[in-house]
């Protein structure tokens, strides 16, 4: 009888589970420090500011409850930065996607010469600071001496010089243009390393059966590919509500708000207030917390899309 | 190859120039200068724990800091860490400082922070017990350097008011072959508004294209404020400039954006720019982009402070600009652009109250309140931040232009009231002001591009909104225990034309 009992395998308890592997968990302890540090403690502790009305000067911390989030409800100027930064997630990331797109599916051609040239070219807008990005955009698209429109009315596409940043009907658009010039050469390499997963055999199986060049592009890679598609928008809609750096550099929010996007807003309520007012930390800090939930529940809708798709994939379960 | 006309400069060069100088604004490098610097034995005893720490918003300060602290640290035997860090890093990094016991011993407060609230919170330490002598000392600097509810709290002293506030940041700097062209002489006869528009008419007229009248740095939305205002005070609507005294004419403690001067400075503005007379794309420019163009060529005009003197003249030295003071409505004397203090408060620096080396502080603020210390600033800053002893004005090597603007800045800007010296309880109120959006320059930014329109409902909007905020500041600053009340923005005492001092506060 004890030796039937004995044949039960026996489980060992969880301290003894982590003592055995307390090497591993000591290598952890770095990067859980810094996580900690940089990505927890921020979250919860701009969690709790937004239910305070603080400077983030003094330490008067008044705890006002949701009063913050009240008046973020009511305010005109938060509403239409939190609609401009979807319209430029929305209008940056389907383009940044389909340009990339197009650049991995020709880069990835093993027969183009300089292939890796031109990635490296492609590429080359990421690694150059945001900063300097801003300070020569500005200069390229100056409608006094600005080498576009110099260009365009040399062309004769244009009679008159566009004030790209000046016009509060162009300046999100432009943003958004200079915005997935910068970046699409990052998505670009996740479009390469997706299009490795495409077996070689398909390739010469359609090949073998006379398949054209564009057919194979539309009905054999893109299907193949397309769950990546799901998980690249995820990353480059992050990428796109976190463009503070490139419009700070080019307009500040402006002109009169019209490229003000949330995390402009932010800032300016926290830090960039006029005319010697104190910032509103609290404030701003409730309008960041407002704007991580929304980003939070568009993250939760791409999760449910790529499960659907998968399962799509797998229709008898296997 | 293209050459910009006007300019004579190639678009390639135009384009090096541009993002070398753009380079050289974010790198925040700055050319050294060989200056000798006479210091003086120390006021005491020094012995250093650890570096001495030194913090405020850099620009041309730190050309003179980035010098002297070499030297001083090789005389007293000390190491020394200067930080110039733009306001907005100042805004955020000091306050934590503090909080973290890591502050710097000596640093300028945040640009939003009343004086009287670092004192109450216990940031900052008196001078007294550290500068031997300091009645003897403050007597050296000009009457009204020195202001209870400013620098001094309960007979102590805690701020060094070294730098001069009278000082104006729309004034006009111009190009004199375009202006000569154009057919005016602002440094004889004064630009009034209509001479100006019709200057920069002109201007942009005979440059075919090639070169405008008015350039802005449009993108750094205070500038749309510090213009208006600057105009309107021109044309005789005198109000003050910053916290809650922003825009009220301390007459009547009333505000005035609505009112026709403001009007007629925004209108002016709309004007120029119908003309064609703004350089185009000034929405992408900030102040030291649109400062960067004038010498190479691009516009005739721009309305910015003195810190634009010592700059041309250092990297433009072929570049023949003039100054004039702002313009003002033909017919208009006797109108004056108010400067809330004497001294700068942005500049006045203070000591930490868990310095490490207080006495090291005290013992450079010493030097900054000598004649000594101020005229080797003067040799140095220039007109950027002016020395505050006049004598240090007189005496110091900047140039004949540098000194004919401070020279202008004496005729056409008077020191007024400032609510804080009168009650310091104030801060109270100024740190539960939330100012409206849109305030005063995103207003009238909104008007210039057609975002907004009807300038006076706009302005009475503001106007409104300022009230209501105001009230509202007020109000949590009773109910926080403050003893203060919106009459203390009424000083029935004040005439423009004249320096408000200590003796018109005791008068009231």
């Amino acid at each position: 009888m004890a030796s039937s009992i004995s044949t039960v395998p026996h489980r060992a308890g969880l301290g003894h589970r982590l003592w055995q592997s307390r090497i591993d968990y000591l290598f952890l302890v770095p990067g859980m420090v810094i996580f900690g540090l940089f990505i927890l403690y921020p979250l919860f502790a701009s969690q709790w500011f937004s239910l305070l009305n603080w400077s983030g000067f003094d330490a008067n911390q008044a705890f006002v409850g949701f009063a913050n989030y009240a008046e973020l409800l009511q305010d005109k100027y938060f509403w239409d930065a939190f609609a401009r930064s979807f319209i430029f997630t929305l209008s940056t990331v389907p383009a940044q996607m389909a340009v990339s797109l197009v650049f991995a599916i020709i880069l990835n051609n093993k027969l183009l010469r300089m292939s890796a040239l031109f990635r490296t070219l492609i590429f080359l807008p990421v690694v150059t600071p945001v900063a300097i990005i801003g300070i020569v955009m500005t200069i390229m698209l100056s409608p006094f001496n600005g080498p576009v429109n110099i260009g365009l009315l040399d062309a004769g596409l244009i009679n008159r010089a566009i004030d790209f940043l000046g016009d509060p009907n162009l300046v999100l658009w432009t943003l958004a243009g200079i915005f997935v010039w910068k970046w699409v050469g990052v998505t670009m390499v996740y479009w390469l390393a997706a299009l490795q997963t495409v077996p070689a055999e398909l390739y010469e199986a359609a090949k073998l059966d006379g398949v054209k060049g564009w057919q194979v592009t539309f009905f054999i890679v893109l299907p193949m590919i397309t769950p990546f598609a799901i998980v690249i928008a995820l990353i480059s809609a992050i990428g796109a509500l976190n463009v503070f750096p490139l419009i700070q550099s080019m307009t500040q929010g402006g002109p009169y708000f019209a490229s003000e996007v949330m995390e402009v807003y932010i800032f300016r309520n926290a830090f960039a207030t006029l005319n010697g007012a104190v910032p509103r930390l609290g404030y701003a800090s409730a309008a960041g917390v407002f704007f991580g939930l929304a980003i939070m529940v568009l993250t939760i809708l791409q999760i449910f899309a790529v499960r659907y798709l998968r399962s799509r994939e797998k229709p008898n379960g296997a | 190859m293209k050459r910009f006309p006007g300019s004579g400069i190639s678009r390639r060069s135009f384009l090096a120039g541009s993002t070398a100088l753009g380079a050289i604004a974010l790198s925040g490098i700055v050319p050294s200068l060989a200056q000798e610097f006479n210091i003086a034995d120390p006021i005491a005893p020094i012995e250093a724990d650890g570096p001495f720490r030194w913090i405020d918003s850099g620009d041309q300060k730190a050309v003179f800091y980035k010098a002297f602290f070499k030297k001083y640290g090789e005389d007293r035997g000390i190491e020394v860490v200067y930080d110039g860090l733009p306001w907005n890093e100042i805004n955020t990094v000091l306050p934590l400082g503090v909080r973290n016991n890591t502050a710097q011993d000596a640093f300028c407060l945040p640009l939003n922070l009343p004086p009287a609230f670092a004192v109450k919170e216990g940031w900052v330490q008196p001078l007294d017990d550290y500068i031997p002598d300091l009645a003897k000392w403050k007597e050296g600097f000009p009457a009204g350097a020195f202001l209870e509810g400013i620098n001094e709290f309960d007979g102590k002293t805690y701020g060094l008011p070294y730098t001069s506030a009278r000082v104006t940041s729309a004034h006009i700097l111009f190009n004199r072959k375009y202006m000569q062209d154009a057919g005016f002489d602002p440094e004889t006869t004064a630009l009034d508004w209509d001479t100006f528009r019709e200057a920069a008419r002109k201007i942009t007229e005979n440059s075919k294209g090639r070169a405008y009248g008015l350039i802005m740095g449009g993108a750094q939305v205070n500038r749309w404020a510090d213009i208006t205002r600057t105009l309107a005070q021109m044309a005789g609507r005198a109000c003050g400039d910053t916290s809650i005294g922003t825009g009220i004419d301390f007459r009547t403690g009333e505000l005035v954006f609505d009112s026709d001067e403001f009007v007629g400075a925004v209108e002016l503005l709309l004007a120029l720019n119908a003309d064609g007379s703004i350089f185009p794309g000034i929405m992408g420019l900030n102040a030291p982009q649109a400062r960067a163009l004038v010498p190479q060529g691009a516009a005739g005009m721009i309305l910015q402070g003195p810190w634009n003197i010592p700059q041309w003249e250092r990297e433009n030295p072929d570049f023949d600009f003039g100054i004039a003071p702002p313009p003002a409505p033909a017919g208009t004397t006797g109108t004056y652009v108010i400067a809330g203090s004497l001294a700068s408060s942005a500049n006045t620096m203070f000591i930490n109250a868990k310095a490490k080396n207080p006495q090291i502080a005290a013992d450079v603020f010493h030097y900054l309140g000598t004649d000594q210390g101020q005229t080797d600033w003067g040799n140095v800053v220039g007109p950027s931040d002016p020395p505050i002893f006049p004598s240090a004005q007189a005496n110091s090597t900047m140039s004949e232009r540098s000194k004919a603007a401070l020279a202008m800045f004496q005729a056409v800007i008077r020191i007024g009231p400032n609510p804080f010296a009168r009650n310091p309880a104030l801060s109270e109120v100024a740190k539960a002001y939330v100012e409206p959006t849109p305030s005063l320059a995103q207003t009238v930014q909104g008007l210039f591009t057609g975002q907004a329109s009807g300038i006076k409902e706009q302005l009475t909007t503001l106007k409104s909104a300022t009230n209501t905020a105001l009230d509202a500041a007020f109000k949590a600053a009773k109910d926080a225990g403050a003893d203060v009340s919106r009459d203390e923005l009424v000083f029935a005492n004040w005439q423009p034309e004249r320096d408000y001092v200590g003796a018109d506060y005791k008068a009231l």
